[in-house]
């Protein structure tokens, strides 16, 4: 069956549950939808994203005390009392409000790196929670009831069967949206977060923003459970909005398989599930005296972490194959280019550049140029400092002292996605792919700053024009790199050598004035060396400035037009390949200690 | 708010700080050896505590039945791998081990009679009955988990939490107990009593935090320990192996819990479920710590028990949300002040 | 022989065919979470209720809630629809209790709360029409407590209670008690069920002077405060709620806690009650049968309020049954009328007259204060 069958007989049976379901069913089904809208937030936010929060629930809460204080609260001020006429106009009441606390907590806890930021979600979770209980005008510790159901029509959707229909209607829609954005551009920088944010930043991405963006939606999510809980329950309390149920949700994300869309609704679905049927059986096996749900729930959960560390998404995908994936590139326009500099005019120049790490200075007074339509090869024993110059002038790292000029433009100092945008690209020299993606995606991050399709046109689908042509120049890159057969290939499936060839295609993708590539024929066989001296011959032919970082003397003395020695962070020799080749220092450099 | 009374606050905030210090410390350690962040750890001090108060209130602390049970488990589990590799030999001393060490244990706690003895005696043996219980937990829960991210240990974790919780309930029942003071002295420093308890907590916090030191200074396993969480690969290639090392590191973090917990128990009342707010005090600390630096994990927990201390002076209702708010600036502060470096996938 | 129950329970979990004419009991207890040490001698109670109400067997379906309102909401979801309950009985807190009463009026079922907060059944809540309860409304208690107070000349009070809705009712009503006697509260704070230091509150309670100290917490972590203030050298006089009263409490305060004055259910000091009061007959036969179950000195006052639960059923549902058959419709509107009709029901607590605008039912009968002396309880007059 084919992904998109899969996907019809899902909404059939979805659809057709509250007609055949008992009614109780169709209760622990809306539990379900809530509880999966919040855990869809975790897996963008964690699974995906790689920012793990255990302060959804508090996000929960603020959606639902937004709708119970505006619904029941009489004597509010004109202009706010018009919003609690209906839940419909609390509605956008909620999200907003929810997305504006979470946006104020996001700017100051989203840039704690590491650990600190599970801590901070910890630290903002329980202030949030014991806020509600302790402010006596959202009914403290005790709750808020008479909250109105929700009408549609002039129905009220009391019966939990009509309720059904709202609490899927909205899930569905989130999911919809997640999964659209995360296959968009938008999508390929979000998914880059985990793992991948400096090569994302070096293409372009502005990482942080990424951050914010899915923070928001999390947290939007949340609020629209918040809600749809307020409504259904008619009946709003702290607990239910704690730090326990924070971990809860988490727990539901991972379980179902934190990076697939879908696991967050198995997640939720089987937990839920789980639960009740403990609440079940146990009692029948044990007796009613003691309280076993939680000690066999914590057992069977850490047997399923066990067998299905990803979670069980990926495990019934398994069970399941696919078939009919898409496997072909739509044909699609060309993306606008940019205008290249003058063949021969300096590309990049290098001054007196400095860098010091603590005591040790791994760059000492480099400088050197770049023209286009020339390709700069950069030699040095190991550790010599090169990959340094290479973080220095790409803004990774910026430098200690010295000026480093692209363009005509000083760039020393700016963040590497600035520098991405005017016109250079880079391969690394630790291979940064992000191994799980195909190939074609991994190359179309290198055209991020081709596009502007945003977050929200992405989840609409309203992209999809542009979203084609990045595609299908991601694709040509492959094509041209000669790796045309591997486009739909796991990145990390691919063969050392392949993969950096992967990085340049991608570099390439950038559409850039410079090329740096930091090693690019480590790992290649001999033929493949050929094609790749071939290309990068090309590329200068086509005007292209190339700075080349390479330890394959027979490459580098073949292909570059100039060549500078580096030993110790220091500049030792520059010249053309065949005077740097008679150097003595260069040979003392490369023998010494021989003698 | 006269001196006195800051003076009073002050000395409440390090008697708790104390505790959060040695849990603190216990979860820096487990995390630096196994990236485990073992949300577990509170349960211990909750074990430790009420399994004293049940030898002293003569009963038999369930904590026995999860001896003998996970010892079982673990048997059960070395005895199907050991048929599965062929390798029955090495079997002999896990059998003793998980078998033999429960059954011990039980001897001595129905031929015995723990009721009668000496305070310390009971100590004694409360550690006795609890601290094994950390490395079997590592063994069941966690070694087969070796390579697996920190996000599924930490959800590993909340699962371990949630079991020993629920045992909790079922062992000690939900009320609270207390055990005697150790000491019943009471001095006057300032104009402020100072109770002969609260000061074997700090000296004995203050005491294990030195021992510590001197431990991953001094002794050959500590050295283990502290290159196994500096390197890990590094580690196994001189021959430390990462299990054993992470055993170690719970057999200390589980003495580590338990000791709090016997020492908090004469001066507040601990309940099954107690463990997890201090536990995640701790935790704060140790985040405070960087999750690496011992000293200033311990500062940050008498900072937190300050915190504390203060704000349940000043608005009592508002504690948790002072407390966890004022934690947010200074993680900013701690996150801006140390390097990052990304988390190769 | 431990497999036997267990091979029972098995087999019964396979065989789901009940009669349909028997009356079925759904119940939701806060047996794990914070509240679990009310919850659980609850749960115990059920084990010890009648299976036969005039003549018809009688199922007690008993669920945990976790002390979590949504959970407590999901619970009575599938009591009424899957196991087509008559009568609900829960849960045993307050926030709980509250989310439950639209799902119950709803469904048309009767619901009995085992929680304090006289909110429950306030009469202005039209819903309130099939929700009933059975311990002593915070109201009645708090008044109990001022007027001892008054008695023993204390003029100004403070106040420290949980963190939670239980502290919070009790604040609530007490406040506006006291307010109107012209009792003076200095101060007001606040703490939390498993916190392991009160130093902060207790410091300011302190420095307010206050004559007497009012604790409002439910079990163990009732002791805390009062130790502590002990251990700083408060003269004053100490007051608890009625939350306290069970023999754990007695075990952890010891006797920094001699003296203490309490308002509690005659349940507490059945024995000590004069023979001519009626309650003392009930009380005593759940005391005895709880304590054949668990052991001696185990009763708790919460058990007391689930068994009450029961005995308003026992009276009730016969009438009831004259007018439908249970598992309808009607059953449940009859069994809603009956449990408003009862007058003069003894349970264990004290004597129940229901009416529309009263579904507790119960007058000054239903609160003694106690006092604790030699470890005890005593029964003040």
């Amino acid at each position: 069956m084919s992904a998109r069958n899969w996907v019809v007989a899902f909404l059939a049976l979805l659809a057709l549950g509250p007609l055949v379901l008992p009614e109780f069913h169709i209760t622990l089904l809306n539990y379900i939808g809530l509880y999966a809208l919040v855990a869809l937030g975790l897996v963008l936010l964690t699974g995906v994203g790689g920012l793990t929060s255990f302060g959804q629930a508090a996000f929960v809460g603020i959606g639902a005390y937004t709708s119970a204080y505006l619904t029941t609260t009489e004597g509010l001020p004109d202009f706010v009392a018009w919003v609690g006429v209906s839940p419909w106009l609390t509605l956008p009441a909620a999200i907003l409000l929810t997305v504006a606390v979470a946006a104020v907590l996001g700017l100051l806890t989203l840039r704690l790196s590491g650990h600190y930021l599970p801590l901070g979600t910890i630290a903002w979770g329980m202030s949030l929670y014991f806020l509600f209980g302790n402010v006596s005008f959202l009914g403290g510790h005790t709750g808020v009831s008479g909250i109105p159901a929700i009408s549609l029509f002039g129905v009220e959707l009391k019966d939990g069967r009509y309720f059904y229909y709202l609490i899927w209607l909205m899930v569905l829609a989130a999911l919809w949206a997640t999964q659209n954005l995360l296959d968009s551009r938008e999508g390929r920088a979000i998914r880059a977060l985990k793992g991948g944010a400096v090569m994302a930043e070096a293409m372009g991405v502005d990482t942080a923003r990424s951050k914010l963006v899915i923070f928001l939606i999390a947290a939007a999510f949340a609020a629209v459970s918040g809600w749809l809980y307020a409504h259904l329950q008619r009946f709003v309390n702290p607990t239910p909005f704690g730090l326990h149920i924070g971990i809860e949700y988490l727990f539901m994300a991972v379980i179902g398989g934190a990076g697939h869309v879908w696991g967050a609704l198995l997640g939720a679905g089987l937990i839920t599930i789980l639960k009740q049927w403990l609440q079940d059986l146990l009692p029948r096996i044990f007796g009613a005296s003691g309280n076993f749900e939680i000690i066999v729930f914590g057992l069977l959960m850490i047997f399923v972490l066990h067998r299905a560390r990803d979670g069980l998404w990926p495990v019934i995908r398994r069970l399941a194959p696919l078939r009919g994936a898409r496997r072909k590139v739509e044909s699609a326009g060309p993306l606008g280019r940019r205008t290249k500099p003058a063949a021969g005019s300096v590309v990049l120049e290098v001054k007196d550049a400095v860098k010091k790490f603590g005591g040790l200075t791994a760059n000492n007074h480099m400088s050197l140029s770049v023209r286009a339509g020339e390709i700069l090869a950069l030699i040095g024993p190991n550790g010599a400092g090169k990959s340094t110059l290479f973080n220095l002038i790409t803004g990774v790292d910026p430098p200690t002292a010295g000026e480093v000029h692209f363009l005509g433009g000083r760039v020393d100092g700016l963040a590497s996605r600035e520098i991405a945008r005017r016109g250079m690209s880079r391969t690394f020299q630790h291979v940064r792919l992000l191994a799980t993606m195909s190939v074609l995606e991994n190359v179309a991050i290198g055209a991020h700053l081709r596009g502007g399709g945003g977050v929200m046109a992405a989840a609409l689908r309203l992209e999809r024009a542009e979203e084609g042509r990045l595609l299908a120049e991601a694709a040509r890159q492959i094509e041209r790199v000669g790796l045309a057969e591997h486009v739909f290939d796991a990145a990390g499936s691919l063969a050392l050598g392949q993969q950096r060839t992967v990085e340049i295609a991608r570099a390439l993708a950038a559409d850039p004035s410079l090329l740096l590539l930091d090693e690019p024929a480590a790992g290649l066989r001999y033929l493949e060396k050929q094609a790749l001296a071939e290309l990068l011959g090309r590329l200068r032919d086509e005007g292209m400035g190339i700075l080349l970082v390479e330890h394959d003397m027979d490459f580098v003395m073949g292909l570059a037009d100039r060549v500078v020695v580096m030993e110790f962070g220091e500049k030792i020799a520059e010249g053309l390949p065949e005077e740097v080749q008679g150097n003595p220092d260069v040979i003392e450099a490369y023998l010494g200690g021989v003698d | 708010m006269d001196l006195q009374i800051a003076l009073l606050l002050s000395q409440d905030g390090i008697v708790n700080g104390a505790i959060y210090a040695l849990l603190a410390l216990a979860l820096v350690l487990v995390f630096a050896v196994t990236r485990v962040i073992f949300i577990p750890q509170g349960e211990f001090v909750a074990f430790g505590a009420l399994t004293l108060a049940g030898f002293q209130a003569g009963k038999v602390p369930g904590t026995l039945w999860l001896l003998i049970g996970l010892g079982a488990a673990i048997a059960i589990v070395e005895v199907v791998i050991a048929m599965r590799s062929g390798a029955l030999r090495r079997l002999t001393s896990a059998l003793g081990w998980n078998l033999g060490y429960p059954a011990v244990a039980a001897a001595v706690v129905f031929l015995g009679e723990p009721v009668s003895w000496p305070l310390f005696v009971q100590v004694v043996l409360a550690l006795a009955m609890v601290v094994p219980l950390g490395p079997m937990v590592y063994r069941l829960a966690y070694q087969p988990l070796l390579s697996a991210s920190v996000l599924v240990l930490l959800i590993v974790s909340v699962a371990v939490h949630l079991t020993l919780v629920g045992l909790g309930l079922l062992f000690f029942g939900a009320e609270g107990s207390r055990t005697p003071a150790f000491s019943e002295a009471s001095f006057e420093i300032g104009g402020v009593v100072v109770t002969g308890q609260t000061l074997w907590v700090v000296g004995a916090s203050a005491v294990l935090i030195v021992v510590l030191y001197l431990f991953f200074e001094r002794s050959l396993w500590g050295k283990a320990l502290r290159a196994t969480a500096i390197n890990r690969t590094g580690a196994r290639l001189m021959g430390i192996s990462s299990t054993q090392a992470g055993k170690l590191s719970f057999v200390l973090a589980a003495a580590i819990g338990a000791l709090s917990g016997i020492l908090i128990a004469p001066i507040t009342t601990v309940y099954y479920d107690t463990g997890f707010l201090i536990g995640l005090k701790g935790f704060v600390a140790a985040i405070v710590g960087g999750l690496a630096s011992y000293p200033i994990a311990a500062a940050g927990a008498i900072l937190v028990g300050l915190l504390e201390s203060f704000s349940s002076f000043w608005a009592s209702a508002f504690k948790e949300v002072i407390v966890f708010t004022l934690i947010i600036p200074v993680l900013v502060w701690r996150s801006l002040t140390t390097r990052h470096v990304e988390e190769e996938e | 022989m431990k497999l036997k129950p267990l091979a029972a329970g098995l087999i019964a979990a396979f065989a789901t065919t009940q009669a349909l004419a028997d009356i079925t009991v759904g119940v939701t207890v806060s047996a794990t979470g914070p509240a679990a040490s009310l919850g659980i001698p609850e749960k115990n109670t059920f084990a010890l209720m009648p299976t036969t109400i005039g003549g018809q067997k009688v199922n007690y379906i008993v669920l945990d809630d976790a002390s979590d309102t949504t959970t407590a909401v999901k619970n009575v979801r599938k009591m009424i629809t899957e196991d087509k309950v008559d009568v609900i009985v829960g849960s045993t807190i307050t926030p709980n209790s509250l989310a439950m009463i639209d799902v119950a009026a709803e469904a048309e079922t009767p619901m009995i709360s085992m929680a304090a907060s006289a909110r429950i059944v306030d009469p202005a809540n039209p819903k309130v029409k099939w929700v009933f309860k059975t311990p002593q409304n915070d109201v009645q208690m708090s008044t109990a407590i001022v007027e001892s107070m008054l008695s023993n000349k204390v003029q100004t009070v403070a106040f420290i209670g949980f963190a939670d809705a239980y502290g919070e009712g009790w604040y609530n009503e007490f406040s506006k008690i006291a307010e109107l006697r012209k009792l003076k509260i200095v101060a007001n704070e606040r703490y939390n069920r498993n916190d392991t230091s009160v130093t902060g509150q207790i410091l300011k309670i302190l420095a307010a002077k206050p004559d007497a100290v009012l604790v409002a917490g439910a079990g163990t972590p009732a002791a805390l405060p009062q130790k502590a203030l002990n251990e700083k050298g408060y003269k004053g006089a100490y007051y608890q709620t009625h939350g306290v009263a069970n023999m754990d409490f007695m075990r952890v305060c010891g006797k920094d806690c001699e003296g203490t004055l309490l308002p509690a259910g005659p349940v507490l000091v059945a024995g000590q009650l004069p023979d001519s009061n009626p309650i003392k007959k009930v009380a005593l036969d759940y005391t005895s049968k709880y304590e054949a179950a668990h052991g001696k000195g185990t009763t708790s006052t919460f058990g007391a309020h689930a068994w009450d639960a029961g005995m308003l059923l026992q009276s009730a549902v016969p009438v009831a049954l004259k007018k439908a058959q249970p598992g309808t419709k009607e059953f449940r509107a009859a069994l809603r009328d009956a449990l408003e009709g009862l007058k003069n029901v003894t349970v264990s607590h004290g004597v129940v007259n229901m009416s529309p605008q009263d579904h507790l039912g119960f007058d000054q009968r239903a609160r003694v204060m106690v006092k604790i002396e030699n470890g005890g309880w005593k029964l003040q007059q």
